[in-house]
């Protein structure tokens, strides 16, 4: 691991070390409690009914011989979530992915569902329930679903953003579009051409965990609910909403969280957890199988891809496009916008056009999986701008710092940077020993970039002092990757307090003010902002405390290094008060000290990143094995390094299970093939070598400590680096991930022949 | 049926159980003890790994396809027991230090995996590993934090564990067979009940397809039936042997089928599955049997008294159709000691844990330049575990050369028509088997092919 830090010039004193995890005891006891770990009294087992078929129509369900089963004490149907969403398109898709009202429209697609005793007589019911179906034609392939001919899954979705307007349903839901300047001119001028196609199968976010709540509706309207999610006051908000709770009055839980990586940051069966309470008049306990957890969560997109790039014989790109079809599952959404903006990210391009087409198939609601879409767009403009390099006899990394953005470019997908890391990633990629190291026999090696927004958003923050003068930080973000530990280093530098001093935890949706959920890299960055700013409104209490305590003006009261120092020598050298001996006196002075803060945290810096993969591949079997791997990543100010490491390192180990062997397999019916983790592929520990770290440490300019969300932009290299990685090797571009063994056979066979 | 087995210490008994719920529903439900998770209930992810032991050995096992009728007379460890007094064990300490856990669903698991490796003195950590899926840290510092817990001294609770098995005398319950004697007995008595041996598919029929499986019995106590013995001209291995005992005796006889069962599933899942099983389920992809059709195994099916013999390979009869009638099991597997030539070559997606899309296993004896025994076998190549007859006669009498393996290049699909499914297609699994020839050959030549992967 290595840790460049020349970047920076701020000194911290907690900042930036490695204690550690508050949550570590409590996670290799096994007494962290997670969704399933949670138990009400007199709780049912609720279990649901699943369409086998890609697309049908429900002429008819029958329930009634399913609630005869003795212990059954309620079952649902579509028709127990009446349509409380009015209007709202995006709001009706998650209630009908919840409960499917008119159509199955995938495989796994949920029908009904039971609430019972136990699981036996759960089960038994479910295989009661008479469903009537009209099975109707399926797509589940991305090309296939834009093709004249493919049956078109919802007659109401015309495609948005096309001129003159589309009069015919289509399985295009959208079209968007970014870029300046003429690519045609832009392609007059170049030398070099590259055009291809590429492909990238669906993956999902592969959390150990599956979904699990507890849900439980009181008769007077209030309602709680104990559940693994990465934004419980957004489950909150919809799972409100869908039921016509209100908001106030349902609380909501987030339990520890065995991983969700975007995956948690949708309601699946949580709704319906609520509404089987509320028939029931009971707590329901509601469990996903591996098998649900594939078939009827949320995935990724599908993609095919399309991308031209020109460039001159100096080396200029002088033109770029793409053209990004993405599956959203059933409804219309915008993973495919977000691949149109993040494509060329990295580059500082005269012309540049991308075209985001979002397409609708029968397979599940696609959901977020870090850096949503990214990852996909990336592995398609890194494939070709490799492939450009070696056209025009340039190294790869000379061709793409000749390329990169900087702080004034403007972004293919609009704004203009601000300071970023591209730049000094590349840099540090050439230098890095990694580089220039010996490849052996049938090794390749390949590199790529990748970018990801960082979001911020909505958060609300509470800093309490005790009466002993340990503080406890109650933050809204749900701890995915270490947060707690990063916000208590935060609250000790800011307080001047030293980390064993401060507790953070996760209140629940009733106890704090609203937050948006931890994605987009938003937990440390956003939370941050505000408990710096708490922190802040503390010490500002804290002083007046001291004053009085002092019987000294409020102006003659600074703060320093967790201390109120009196100002000057006009007071007689007063020794300077601890936050322990303000805090001992609080009861005297005013009462409990606390610092609050609610913000819209604005100026999450854009975060890049380049890696390195070296890669062995057997030409006899296609198999293939990561032998060497880098990561070299932008995070603005590294909190709590270890945790950036980790991040860094899983987002990099989930790119190469993608990129290897990870996919959703489709069989003619329409039916998923692998719902399972013995055949859907993520790496075990002999699929990776010790994935190596450079922390790069640019910092965000909007953030007082230069933070920038580090926890996706990991993922969004992989693909593009191994791809290349073994094209090198066998000689074969590859253009479809994953390059499993058998489609890099495949290739190397076509190739022969 | 009662059972009892020490739950961290503390002696359970459980009367009227149903010896064919899981150990992880009796933990996570009735115990309260949650720590042990349940990431897929199908023996993939490893969150659910306990540590079992009895008098001579310390397993690792996925408690989600572990029936209570398995731990009956054992000793269970789950995550709440490996600390003492309130300390951590060491491993548990060397995770949280070396930021070992990110989300933590996994780390219960993986700590019952490194803890049993300690504790059976395994030092590869991609072997301890092999059945523990963790999404969040790319394993790296899970691995530091094992070789930094390496030099560990066993826990107490080992001894205290075996000395209160002994002392609380949980002896073996009357109703389980106790002998391969007991078993004929039963089967003559009651011909339909289903044998249970390591369950790594049975436990998934409970867990996945809720199929009733009685009447049944559980095997494991039958002791005799766990003995590898040397023979005058074979080695006969008991039905009862589990994987991970038989690859540590392949390992001794044939580096390439020892290597072949290290890449079979995980070492959770070997511990529990046993040879009989993986013969007499009868898998087109199991992969001992075309190891062992490759070596000339015979099988010993008893039913009563009497016994017969037959060619592993003539009990595959069809798809889903074994040759094994009501009455009658599967007792051994004679293995002819002449067989050190065979080579074994796994072809799957993922190094470890996964399914073999192809199993070619090669056995081919020269002499003076001729070939003068050929025996090829392949799993997954067809419906059944299958020998390459076109290829064998192809080879045998010919000279050992590249002109006779040439000619071998027409004939695969006489011998196979293998389908295409999730893990391969049908053109991939036979340019592979023709490839892994060609591999035997030139590593018969003393070429070594660079990639680990194949050369099984
Ligand atoms: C996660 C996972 C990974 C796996 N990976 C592999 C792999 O890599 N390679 C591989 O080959 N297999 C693999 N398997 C399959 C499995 O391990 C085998 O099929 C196993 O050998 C079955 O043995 P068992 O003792 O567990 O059998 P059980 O589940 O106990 O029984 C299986 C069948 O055999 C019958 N039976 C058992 N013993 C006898 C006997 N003595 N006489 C007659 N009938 C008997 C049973 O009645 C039952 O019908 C995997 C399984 C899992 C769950
Ligand atoms: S729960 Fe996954 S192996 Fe047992
Ligand atoms: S730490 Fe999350 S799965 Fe391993």
């Amino acid at each position: 691991m290595s840790f460049d830090a020349t970047n920076s010039s701020k000194s911290f004193k907690s900042v930036g070390t490695r204690p550690l995890r508050p949550d570590g005891v409590d996670k290799v006891t096994g007494r962290a409690r997670y969704g399933a770990d949670f138990n009400m009294p007199g709780q049912l087992v609720a279990r649901v009914l699943r369409s086998k078929h890609a697309h049908a129509k429900i002429k008819s369900i029958d329930t009634s011989r399913a609630e005869t089963v003795k212990g059954v004490k309620a079952v649902v149907t579509a028709a127990d979530l009446p349509d409380l969403t009015d209007g709202d398109p995006a709001l009706f898709a998650v209630l009908d992915n919840c409960m499917a009202r008119n159509k199955a429209m995938y495989d796994g697609h949920a029908i009904a569902a039971v609430a019972a005793i136990d699981e036996k007589a759960a089960k038994a019911a479910l295989k009661l329930i008479a469903v009537d179906y009209e099975i109707l034609p399926h797509v589940t392939d991305v090309d296939a679903a834009t093709l004249p001919d493919a049956p078109v899954l919802n007659e109401a979705i015309f495609t948005q953003g096309v001129e003159p307007k589309s009069t015919r349903p289509s399985n295009i839901a959208n079209r968007t579009e970014f870029g300046h300047g003429d690519v045609d001119v832009g392609f007059s001028h170049a030398d070099s051409v590259v055009e291809r196609s590429y492909k990238t199968e669906q993956t999902h976010q592969g959390y150990i965990e599956p979904h699990a709540c507890v849900a439980n509706c009181n008769p007077d309207g209030t309602a709680e609910l104990w559940v693994c999610t990465q934004g419980h006051f957004v489950y909150r908000q919809v799972c409100a909403d869908l039921l016509g709770i209100e908001v106030s009055k349902l609380r909501v839980t987030s339990s520890e969280i065995g991983g969700g990586f975007g995956g948690k940051t949708h309601v699946w069966t949580e709704p319906v957890a609520l509404a089987l309470s509320r028939k029931a008049n009971r707590p329901v306990k509601l469990v996903m199988s591996r098998d649900e957890v594939f078939r009827a969560s949320g995935p990724t997109s599908a993609t095919s891809i399309d991308v031209k790039i020109g460039a001159n014989k100096d080396g200029i790109i002088t033109a770029a496009t793409a053209t990004l079809r993405y599956t959203s599952g059933p409804y219309a959404d915008m993973w495919a916008e977000l691949g149109a903006m993040t494509s060329f990210a990295c580059y500082d391009l005269e012309n540049v056009k991308t075209v985001g087409l979002e397409v609708i198939v029968n397979r599940p609601k696609v959901a977020a999986y870090r850096a949503p879409s990214a990852p996909m767009a990336a592995f398609a403009v890194e494939s070709a701008i490799d492939e450009l390099a070696q056209k025009i006899g340039m190294n790869p990394v000379d061709f793409r710092i000749q390329n990169v953005a900087s702080e004034g470019t403007q972004s293919s997908y609009g704004p203009i940077y601000g300071p970023i890391g591209i730049g000094p990633t590349l840099e540090a990629a050439k230098a890095h020993p990694h580089m220039s190291a010996p490849l052996g026999k049938n090794q390749g090696r390949g590199m790529a970039c990748g970018f990801w927004f960082n979001f911020g958003g909505q958060t609300c923050t509470d800093l309490n002092i005790s009466a002993d003068g340990t503080v406890t930080i109650a933050v809204g973000t749900v701890d995915v990757g270490g947060s707690r530990a990063s916000l208590s280093l935060i609250a000790a530098e800011e307080l001047g307090l030293s980390y064993d001093n401060i507790k953070a935890v996760v209140a629940d949706t009733s106890t704090l003010g609203y937050n948006d959920m931890t994605d987009g890299s938003r937990g440390t960055f956003s939370t941050s902002m505000a408990t710096i700013s708490a922190a802040r409104n503390a010490i500002e209490i804290m002083r007046h405390r001291a004053a009085l305590m002092w019987d000294i003006p409020l102006g003659d009261v600074y703060w320093e290094d967790g201390h109120a120092h009196a100002a000057g020598t006009k007071h007689g050298n007063l020794a300077p008060l601890s936050v322990k001996d303000i805090a001992a006196e609080a009861g005297k002075t005013g009462g409990p000290i606390a610092g609050h803060s609610e913000l819209v945290a604005d100026g999450a810096g854009v975060s890049f990143a380049t890696h390195i993969c070296d890669i062995d591949v057997d030409p006899e079997t296609g198999s293939s094995r990561v032998v060497r791997y880098t990561v070299i990543q932008d995070a603005g100010k590294a909190v709590h390094p270890s945790y950036v490491e980790g991040q860094y390192q899983g987002g990099a180990a989930q790119g190469i299970g993608w990129a290897l062997n990870e996919e959703y397999i489709y069989g003619e019916d329409g039916r998923l093939q692998n719902p399972g983790f013995l055949d859907y592929r993520i790496p075990v520990c002999s699929d990776l070598p010790m994935i190596d770290t450079q922390i790069l440490e640019i910092p965000n300019p909007k953030h007082p400590y230069g933070v920038r969300g580090v926890g996706e932009t990991s993922i969004v290299p992989p693909l593009a680096a191994i791809a290349n990685a073994v094209s090198n090797a066998v000689g074969v571009r590859m253009t479809h991930i994953p390059v499993s063994p058998p489609r890099i056979l495949a290739a190397l066979t076509d190739a022969k022949d | 049926m009662n059972i009892r087995f020490l739950l961290n210490g503390e002696t359970i008994t459980l009367e009227k159980a149903r010896p064919e719920e899981t150990l992880l529903d009796l933990l996570r439900e009735d115990r309260g003890l949650c720590g042990t998770k349940e990431g897929c209930n199908e023996g993939d992810c490893g969150a659910c790994t306990v540590i079992v032991i009895d008098e001579n050995s310390v397993k690792p096992l996925n408690a989600c396809i572990l029936l209570l009728g398995q731990v009956h007379g054992k000793a269970v460890r789950t995550i709440e027991g490996v600390g003492v007094d309130g300390k951590l064990h060491p491993i548990q300490d060397a995770i949280i230090k070396n930021h070992g856990s990110q989300c933590g669903f996994c780390t219960p698991g993986i700590i019952m995996s490194l803890v049993a490796a300690q504790m059976n003195n395994e030092k590869d950590h991609d072997v301890a590993l092999a059945g523990n899926l963790c999404r969040c840290t790319g394993y790296a510092p899970i691995i530091r934090a094992a070789e930094v817990a390496q030099q560990v001294v066993l826990p107490e609770w080992l001894i205290f564990d075996r000395e209160k098995l002994v002392s609380c005398a949980i002896l073996p319950s009357l109703e389980q067979p106790k002998s391969s004697d007991d078993i004929a007995a039963l089967l003559v008595k009651s011909p339909k009940t289903r044998l249970i041996a390591g369950a790594t598919d049975i436990g998934l029929w409970l867990t996945k397809e809720f199929r009733d499986i009685s009447p049944f019995t559980f095997l494991n106590q039958a002791n005799d039936l766990t003995k590898i013995e040397e023979m005058e001209v074979d080695y006969k291995i008991g039905a009862m042997v589990n994987i991970e005992d038989l690859r540590l005796w392949a390992a001794s006889v044939s580096p390439s089928y020892g290597e072949l069962l290290r890449r079979y599933a995980s070492i959770q899942i070997r511990y529990a599955a046993t040879i009989g099983g993986n013969i007499a389920n009868g898998s087109p992809i199991g992969d001992n049997p075309p190891a062992l059709i490759a070596a000339g195994a015979r099988i010993e099916l008893r039913c009563g008294e009497s016994r017969r013999t037959l060619p592993l390979e003539a009990f595959f009869i069809e798809y889903g159709k074994q040759d094994l009638r009501d009455g009658e099991f599967l007792e051994s597997i004679f293995v002819p000691k002449d067989f050190e030539n065979l080579c074994c070559y796994k072809i799957s997606k993922r190094f470890d844990q996964d399914i073999s899309a192809v199993c070619g296993c090669f056995n081919i004896l020269v002499q003076e330049d001729r070939i003068v025994k050929a025996r090829v076998a392949f799993g997954g190549m067809a419906a059944t575990p299958k020998r390459a007859t076109h290829i064998e006669e192809a080879l045998i009498g010919r000279d050992w050369s590249l002109a006779t393996i040439q000619s071998c290049e027409n004939l695969w699909d006489k011998d196979f028509t293998p389908l295409s499914d999730i893990r391969a297609s049908s053109a991939y699994r036979l340019k592979t088997a023709q490839n892994l020839l060609w591999r035997y050959y030139r590593e018969s030549l003393g070429e070594t092919c660079n990639v680990l992967e194949v050369s099984a």
